[in-house]
């Protein structure tokens, strides 16, 4: 007990540690700024000359790692040709899907470009540019399985759907009410999803044709898409709110694939079909 | 399995940054250990409410939570880290806690005669601290400390929800390219076991080096 001194020094150099070691690490990723706000997100993108763009990159075709490892896919594309059009690199980060809200709404991401659809909910929380995609969603199911073609025949059965997605709250708020009691079982990518309604851990799920087309062309599941599209969802580039300025610059890059044809070309690479118009 | 050596290259990428996460975590983890264990035995009474506080709330709540609030939640606060730089921070800060108990635990089991000897000595406390206990302690704590550490790089997979595409998320993202789980599931298992086999050997080694003095 005689030298209390002493350990009040250790206590003081173990807070300075502490606080230091905090700091220490921090040095070593240059991706964090504190939080620097600038009025104008659009001039910040290009002075930083990168556009940090989300994605889940476990979504094909829309996006997806290539063979070269790299992020490819509609999505993709979309972004490189937007990003380019800004002046900007594209950086892509690959996240599960319920992360890349929070992500964006925590400025590590510029944008996400990953099949967000757009819906008044998200609207509350995060600014859309003009939709790029339109999609068909269908009830999807086991190739063998003929009990369930419509909404309502999901009534007691397990229903597989991506964490987060549009197509969660969709299930959820609609159709539950609607149709009665059902199990919603949730995923963190679209694939996992559709394995597991291979594998029979689940009855169906609901999801548009385009994503299931690589998977039934790779042979790898018995799945079917039934009945008529339970509903046509429009995807957007998602952005921070208050962003008047970004949406106009994403709008206008845009409109200007669409007017010269960029987008087109996109689209009939992926899908191999013309957009619908 | 053809699959997993042609894509052998974005493993490693992947094991990488699980590593890298790993190594640095591990330094801080260690320095705060045993700053914790020594303000708990030795401090005043509030720097020691102080760390039993930190201790309990990092061994009492999930690695993921302390992870999420890190990376989402400080935002708020207006503190935004990079990726590898919460997952660093909360690694460092939840695997310190543990090794803290073990480094108290070991510096507790030092017979009590071997400080009175110290002080008999004419060595002050801070001295027999540092000469004499400590040097056994760490003997007596690397064992569980392997623990700690290989079970921290384990849980680096958790780190995938913040974004960083270390082992678990490469596996993922190859799953999701090519349609097959086991070949890709299985790889990154054996690459995990490699590396903790590694660590292990490391601390074979020091624990070895340590001894020889006996």
């Amino acid at each position: 007990m005689k030298s209390r001194k002493g350990w009040t020094l250790t206590a003081l150099l173990l807070m300075t540690v502490l606080v230091l070691s905090a700091c220490g690490s921090k040095a070593t990723d240059n991706g964090s700024s504190n939080g620097a706000q600038a009025n104008n997100e659009l001039e910040q993108i290009k002075s930083a000359g990168t556009m940090k763009v989300g994605m889940m990159g476990t979504y094909p075709p829309y996006n997806f790692l290539n063979d070269k490892k790299e992020m490819d896919g509609f999505d993709a594309d979309i972004a490189r040709e937007v990003a380019k059009r800004l002046g900007v690199k594209v950086e892509f980060v690959s996240q599960e899907f319920s992360g890349l809200t929070p992500s964006l709404q925590s400025k590590k991401l510029d944008a996400i470009v990953s099949q967000m659809t757009i819906t008044d909910d998200r609207k509350k929380v995060l600014d859309f540019s003009d939709p790029y995609i339109t999609n068909d969603v269908k009830i999807i199911v086991k190739k063998d399985n003929n009990d369930i073609t419509k909404l309502e025949d999901f009534k007691g059965k397990t229903i597989g759907v991506g964490l987060g997605t549009n197509d969660e709250t969709y299930l959820r708020n609609e159709v539950l009410p609607k149709v009665g009691d059902f199990t919603i079982k949730t995923y963190d990518d679209v694939i996992t999803s559709l394995k597991d309604l291979d594998a029979g851990r689940i009855d169906a799920t609901i999801n548009n044709l385009y994503a299931l087309k690589p998977i039934v062309d790779a042979n790898g599941f018995n799945i079917k898409a039934v009945g008529e599209p339970i509903k046509s969802d429009q995807a957007g580039i998602a952005v921070r709110k208050d962003n008047p300025e970004l949406v106009a610059a994403l709008n206008e890059a845009l409109k200007g694939m669409k007017d010269d044809g960029t987008y087109n070309t996109i689209f009939k690479k992926w899908f191999g079909e013309e957009p619908a118009q | 399995m053809e699959l997993v050596f042609e894509n052998i290259p974005f493993f490693l990428k992947g094991a990488y940054y699980t590593l890298y996460v790993t190594v640095i975590s591990m330094f801080f983890a260690f320095i705060i250990g045993v700053l914790v264990a020594i303000a708990r035995l030795k401090g005043p009474m509030w720097l020691r409410m102080i760390a039993r506080f930190y201790v309990s709330i990092m061994r009492g709540t999930p690695l993921l939570v302390q992870l999420f609030v890190i990376y989402y939640g400080l935002v708020d606060y207006g503190v935004t880290l990079g990726s590898l730089t919460a997952a660093c921070l909360g690694l460092s800060l939840n695997a310190g806690a543990f090794l803290s108990e073990t480094f108290r635990g070991a510096i507790q089991a030092v017979p009590k005669g071997q400080t009175e000897a110290a002080y008999a000595t004419g060595m002050t406390p801070a001295q027999a601290m540092r000469r004499i206990i400590f040097p056994q302690a760490v003997r007596i704590a690397i064992p569980p400390m392997g623990n700690t550490f290989i079970g921290m790089l384990k849980e680096t997979s958790l780190v995938a929800a913040l974004g960083v595409t270390e082992l678990l998320r490469s596996a993922q993202l190859l799953v999701a390219q090519y349609y097959v789980n086991m070949p890709f599931y299985l790889a990154i298992g054996v690459i995990y076991w490699i590396m903790s086999i590694g660590f292990s050997a490391i601390l074979e080694q020091v624990e070895r080096r340590l001894a020889r003095a006996y």
